[in-house]
């Protein structure tokens, strides 16, 4: 039934979001590039102040090039000269996800790696490690769901819930699993220690993301209209 | 001429407040179909469906031989679509839209996209937002035309345009299709710019198609006929007739199946034909539409 994709086609939908989006993408790195800058003299408040700027810098601009290459293309009535080229709703679909996973997956393995890394400094709480990668890994499912709220809805104010939902999440399951006994024990500890509380969460965490991107395509396979 | 571009049949398609109602429509190739129809009668429904943008509920569509929307990747590649609705990319120029539209289509033309280019007088360069509504148009019928398709998809190009801007495009659009001999689906609500271009006709009214017939055909079948008749005498039945207006003695009559014997038939039974006249595309529309309102609601 289903035309298998044409990667090709893909990545020119790719490039194309990119090009248009290329200011946006530019203008995030100076902010991006001095925050990790800060991190890296290692100086403990300037080392959350900029976890905290980079954080908003990665999740603010994914966000936004949702918003923007979602949302707009149905606003600014470009998705039915998009749609009149010889594309599927699975190609368009999977390009739009990629576009903005990629844009937001660069600065996040950075990042996240980047603030492991600090951690396991020596004299560094190298027990935050799991509590980190958990909270790392919670940005990539906030992000994928903004996402996938776009692409599905393709509508402003369900997207902007989906950010708000997502933030507001972000914060009270931060909250939650720096509460978690599994997790809590062993945060300022001088040792990394996995617990297996701490594994199930970010097993679960990362299954959500191929579960949202699944859920995604099976929505956009019942969709009978693409205009 | 035998092979079918286009082939709808039985399709319908329901929205909470509107129905395309069993729509069957085959335009063989080398057509140029006018498709005629009031704001919110199908059209666009009919030309998203056809594109494979919209699901159909019921029936069968078929593109260049690809059931849709199910092969519509391969349906596309050999379709232009330009639509009313349709913008391009602000922030990009119109070169960067070429190559774009280009990496999708093997069969790209760039020679006769330069053609084009001088021929609308667009500036590759310049960018989409600074461009004026028609040179849009222009550039989105560069846009579809340079990639070579055996099917043009047109809805309603046109609206929006002032006159000048309006016949400028009527004007190249018929030079680049005389140009080729494609098909063309051509959509307006302009009864005057698809007399000009078509040489076959559709109505659709209220989701459903109400007429489809070659254009010479249309014009020649549908006449208005002015008549004097004496007090006392009765007219014959006059075939294809959907009005009468006027007044008893000088009645018009409205029909859809004109035979030069009905004058002869007149004048035997004591009227008088002052005119037999030719009618107009749109006034052929909306007799034809009035008529079967009046009928729909009677």
């Amino acid at each position: 039934m289903n035309q298998p994709i044409n990667y090709a086609v893909v990545r020119h939908l790719i490039l194309k979001d990119w090009y248009l989006n290329r200011w946006l993408i530019l203008g995030s790195l100076p902010v991006g590039l001095g925050a990790l800058a800060i991190v890296l003299t290692g100086k403990q408040v300037a080392f959350m102040l900029s976890i905290i700027l980079l954080c908003m810098v990665i999740v603010g601009v994914g966000a936004q090039l949702a918003m923007v290459t979602t949302i707009n293309e149905r606003k600014e009535q470009t998705l039915a000269f998009v749609m009149s080229l010889p594309v599927s709703w699975r190609e368009y679909t999977a390009a739009k996800i990629l576009a903005n996973l990629i844009i937001f997956l660069v600065p996040w393995l950075l990042l996240t790696f980047g603030a492991l890394g600090v951690l396991l400094l020596p004299g560094a709480a190298h027990g935050l490690v799991p509590y980190t990668a958990i909270m790392a890994v919670e940005m990539l499912i906030t992000t994928s769901l903004i996402v996938v709220a776009g692409v599905i809805t393709e509508s402003q104010a369900w997207t902007t819930a989906g950010i708000f939902c997502s933030s507001l999440g972000i914060n009270i399951l931060g909250y939650v699993f720096a509460h978690v006994r599994g997790i809590s024990t062993y945060m300022w500890g001088t040792h990394v220690q996995w617990s297996s509380t701490a594994w199930e969460v970010l097993i679960c965490e990362l299954l959500t993301v191929p579960l949202l991107l699944g859920v995604t395509f099976y929505i956009q396979s019942r969709k009978t209209d693409f205009l | 001429m035998n092979n079918l571009s286009i082939r709808m049949e039985g399709v319908s398609k329901r929205y909470p407040h509107f129905l395309l109602d069993n729509i069957c429509l085959d335009l063989p190739e080398g057509s140029i179909l006018g498709f005629i129809g009031a704001n919110g009668a199908g059209k666009s429904t009919t030309i998203r469906i056809l594109m494979g943008l919209v699901r159909q509920d019921t029936g069968s569509v078929e593109v260049l031989g690809h059931p849709m929307p199910t092969e519509q990747i391969a349906a596309k590649q050999d379709i232009g679509f330009v639509s009313e609705d349709m913008r391009l990319y602000g922030a990009a120029t119109l070169a960067w839209h070429m190559n774009f539209v280009r990496s999708m289509y093997p069969r790209w033309d760039q020679a006769y996209a330069d053609t084009l280019v001088r021929r609308f007088d667009l500036k590759p360069q310049q960018k989409v937002k600074g461009l004026s509504h028609g040179q849009r148009v222009k550039a989105a019928l560069l846009l579809a035309l340079a990639r070579q398709p055996r099917l043009l998809i047109l809805d309603e190009p046109t609206t929006g345009l002032d006159p000048v801007a309006r016949r400028e495009v009527i004007g190249e659009l018929m030079s680049v299709i005389t140009d080729e001999g494609r098909t063309v689906f051509f959509s307006s609500h302009n009864t005057l710019e698809v007399e000009q271009i078509s040489d076959r006709i559709a109505f659709i009214d209220r989701g459903r198609l109400i007429a489809l017939d070659e254009k010479e055909d249309l014009l020649d079948r549908w006449r208005r006929v002015r008549l004097v008749v004496p007090n006392g005498i009765r007219l014959p039945e006059i075939p294809g007739v959907i009005d009468v207006a006027g007044t008893e003695r000088l009645p018009v009559l409205t029909t859809s199946q004109f035979d030069p014997a009905v004058v002869s038939l007149c004048q035997d039974r004591g009227a008088t034909v002052e005119a037999v006249d030719s009618m107009t595309l749109e006034e052929i529309f909306v007799a034809n539409v009035q008529s079967r309102r009046e009928l729909q609601t009677a």
